[in-house]
């Protein structure tokens, strides 16, 4: 156990002013059959006692710390007794179990899964540290050294310790928004052009007949809308990695689900469902039964399909294009490049023969490219369904900002540079307040010598009273 | 098990195993960040109402120049003796089915005016009527008996096959119109009423009609089967499905001018059986503009769009002025919002 504790104050999970909570087992001779018993109501004692201990504490920086070796565990994670420990663990700011065997290790782990409901992680670099990796809800595997078993068993594998922060800080926070946003607007896409084709059936006389041709639905979700998801999905930040570092608390974004709450993803389906509504009445309206070009040839099924289906591909990627906020070359490629692809395809589609194209033979070319109709169509459409959208989060940011959004304004207006100050301050008033860790340790150190200096200064004042002036 | 550690290169420097720096994979692309400021979206908002309301103004305009007469006369053309037995005098073929309409121009239409027949409640688009046809048929004299989609009109009792097969053929509109103003007959244009793309390459011009309509329910119009389908102008137009149950399909184009307040008198052949399914049928006489046909409707979604772009600019603009809020103030991050706890 001193092993343990030596290596506790290196790492600075100990501190001088911390108190040390020990629980062993008493070292029992006889064999009798209720030396069990004994043994145990012993581990039963220190924990109450601790746990008073602990309830009585007054002053707010005191901290506890809990270190328990392997053979008192297998008694304490006892059914009778694990609620217990684990109350006092909890309420300590760091515990230490030394000597534990790899199921015990587990064992730990799912106590505290189970017994606060909250989310573990658990990172190891050795075989021993499978069990606990596989049952904690996050499992990080460390690589190097001890070998693969860890990283193979893990959820995350890196290679140094060090590169925990960056991994939950970085791209925790990056990787929780990007999936966000990435399945709410999956959602809004497909929702937005599905519920066209179920609109479309109280005009058919709910027969099945699909407005659109087969080739248009079969691409619409495997080129035409996958790829500037997927670029959302990879590269979306919203601060970069810096800023991410410097301001942990905008990580707190992610615990406090704020960007995958029902509020957010039924707001999503219902844009979808608005502008399907938009994208199929505004159609069928405009082409209702008159002609659609001055030459007099009024609108027939494939037309207003190709219509209607240009609109969606508009409106759907000019949307995605307002919910990023980091354009790269690749995004910018294929926001735009799916929607040319849409009518790169739609001109190649109309070029082969009517054997494969059927109606679409030529439709861009020779019904809707010459028609200024088609053009205003899709202006009008693509507008209409992405202004409800732009006017919602204009009002959000500017009148009900989020801190990231603070953040990159600060960033884009260089003001961190201009007043370093207040990015000092700020940065610092972004960390949470902990009890381990070496900035505590430190500032502990401080608080200690503060704390001599004031009584030194009273006395020395004290000596200088009552000394007799020479 | 231990990992192949650094490798001792023959000089004796270990080599490091940090992955090669590339900006792609340390996710350090070079990007750009738009930020929405209020400049932005008053911007954004006044840019779609300047550009949409001209947009409105000018399509409603050339809307409203457009002139149409609508007739409705399947109702009125059944004689007075079979108004209550309208099917049985449609399906006769004793009856006269000849029927005198006037309709009055009432402004100026300058030609060319564009002749349309209007079906209401006519379900071109139910899928299995879509389906009932063969366009490989209509292609190529060599694929004749290609009927497999056309049931039940896709061979005769004997086995032989129908071209053009298929129902959507087989209920081709056979009504027909004749105009004259002023007892002077106004020439029917029928060139160009059908795609270009339809009548050169989806109806072969070596595919001639063949024991059409020849069994005992007819459907609607016959061919001259000595004219090849891609010449078949009237059956070209019907073959391209509507989307809607309420649909025009082009009939002609009277090339002349029409003077405000002429009588024009039309001679109708009513023999289209709409009345089974209580169907409408329309005559309709249009001019175009160059948004098309005569439809407000987007002109006002352009106003109505536009309208509420920039109201939503302005009161953005007042909401702004009141309760500004300064770009980068970090006093509204939410530590410094609610110091209690983040």
């Amino acid at each position: 156990m001193e092993t343990a504790i030596n290596i506790g104050f290196a790492c600075s999970l100990l501190r001088q002013g911390m108190k040390q909570i020990c629980i062993t087992e008493m070292n029992s001779d006889t064999v009798a059959k209720d030396a069990k018993q004994a043994v145990k109501e012993n581990i039963l004692m220190q924990l109450t006692n601790a746990s008073q201990m602990v309830k009585l504490e007054k002053d707010p920086h005191a901290a506890f710390a809990l270190i328990i070796d392997g053979k008192t565990l297998t008694y304490t994670l006892e059914d009778d007794m694990k609620h217990q420990f684990l109350a006092l663990a909890v309420d300590c700011a760091s515990v230490i179990c030394c000597r534990v065997s790899p199921k015990q290790k587990a064992l730990v782990t799912r106590l505290v899964k189970e017994g606060t409901g909250k989310t573990t992680l658990a990172i190891g670099d050795g075989a021993n540290d499978v069990g606990m990796i596989q049952e904690a809800d996050i499992g990080v595997g460390i690589s190097g050294v001890e070998g693969m078993q860890a990283v193979m068993a893990s959820d995350f594998s890196i290679s140094q310790f060090r590169f925990l922060e960056k991994l939950l800080v970085v791209h925790g926070h990056w990787c929780y928004k990007r999936i966000a946003q990435m399945i709410c607007y999956f959602f809004y896409k497909n929702i937005a052009f599905g519920l066209t084709l179920f609109y479309f059936e109280a005009f058919t006389a709910f027969s099945g007949q699909s407005v659109y041709d087969d080739w248009y639905m079969l691409l619409f979700n495997v080129i035409l809308t996958s790829l500037p998801v997927i670029s959302l999905g990879v590269f979306e930040q919203d601060v970069s990695s810096e800023v991410c570092l410097q301001f942990p608390a905008l990580y707190q974004q992610g615990p406090k689900n704020l960007f995958f709450d029902w509020y957010r993803i039924l707001g999503w389906m219902g844009n979808g469902l608005y502008s399907s509504l938009i994208i199929l009445f505004l159609n069928i309206i405009i082409l209702y039964d008159q002609a659609f070009r001055a030459e007099g040839q009024t609108a027939d099924m494939a037309a207003v399909g190709t219509t209607m289906f240009s609109c969606i591909i508009c409106a759907v990627n000019c949307q995605i294009a307002l919910t990023m906020s980091h354009f790269t070359w690749i995004q910018h490629l294929f926001v735009w490049g799916s929607i040319a692809t849409w009518y790169l395809f739609l001109l190649l589609y109309g070029m082969i023969s009517p054997i494969y194209s059927g109606n679409a033979y030529q439709i861009l070319v020779e019904a809707l490219g010459p028609a200024p109709l088609y053009w205003c169509t899709i202006l009008l459409v693509t507008v209409s369904c992405n202004l409800p959208y732009l006017a919602h989060i204009s009002f959000q940011r500017c009148f009900n900002p989020m801190d990231h959004h603070i953040i990159q304004e600060i960033k884009y207006y260089k003001k961190d540079v201009e007043d370093q100050q207040m990015w000092r301050r700020e940065r610092s008033k972004a960390r949470q307040e902990t009890k381990i860790g070496l900035t505590v340790r430190v500032d502990a150190k401080i608080r200690q010598l503060r704390g001599k200096l004031n009584k030194k200064n009273a006395t020395l004042t004290f000596h200088s009273c009552i000394a007799p002036p020479s | 098990m231990m990992t192949g550690e650094t490798s001792s290169a023959p000089s004796g420097k270990t080599k490091s195993r940090k992955p090669k720096y590339s900006r792609f994979s340390q996710q350090e692309l070079p990007a750009c960040k738009p930020i929405l400021t209020p400049g932005w979206v008053i911007t954004a908002f006044l840019c779609v109402g300047i550009v949409f309301i001209p947009v409105g103004l000018a399509t409603f305009f050339a809307s409203e120049r457009v002139v149409e007469v609508v007739d409705r006369y399947d109702q009125d053309c059944i004689p007075p003796e079979y108004r209550n037995d309208s099917l049985e005098y449609i399906q006769s073929t004793l009856t006269d089915k000849t029927c005198d309409r006037s309709l009055i121009v009432p402004k100026q239409m300058k030609g060319p005016v564009f002749i349309y027949y209007e079906l209401d409640n006519f379900y071109q688009n139910h899928r299995r009527y879509v389906k009932s046809r063969s366009d490989k048929q209509l292609r190529s004299k060599a694929s004749e008996s290609d009927t497999d989609n056309c049931k039940p009109e896709a061979v005769t009792l004997s086995n032989a096959p129908i071209v053009p097969c298929g129902l959507v053929a087989w209920s081709l509109f056979n009504d027909t119109y004749g105009f004259s103003v002023k007892s002077k007959v106004l020439d029917v244009s029928k060139k160009n009423i059908a795609w270009k793309s339809d009548q050169e390459h989806k109806f072969g011009s070596d595919v001639y009609p063949k024991n059409f309509q020849s069994g005992t329910l007819i459907g609607g119009a016959r061919l001259n089967s000595s004219i090849p389908l891609s010449e078949q102008v009237d059956l070209i137009v019907w073959m391209r499905t509507a989307a809607l149950p309420t649909f025009r399909k082009l009939y002609g184009r009277i090339e002349v001018d029409l003077e405000a307040n002429d009588i024009i008198e039309v001679t109708i052949k009513n023999n289209y059986n709409t009345y089974s399914f209580g169907g409408k049928k329309k005559l309709v006489l249009s001019t175009t503009s160059w948004i098309g046909g005569k439809n407000g409707f987007l002109g006002r979604a352009y106003l109505t769009v536009g309208g509420l772009s920039l109201l939503f600019a302005v009161g953005f603009i007042i909401i702004y002025v009141f309760k500004p809020r300064p770009l980068g103030d970090p006093s509204y991050l939410s530590w410094n919002r609610n110091p209690a706890g983040i």
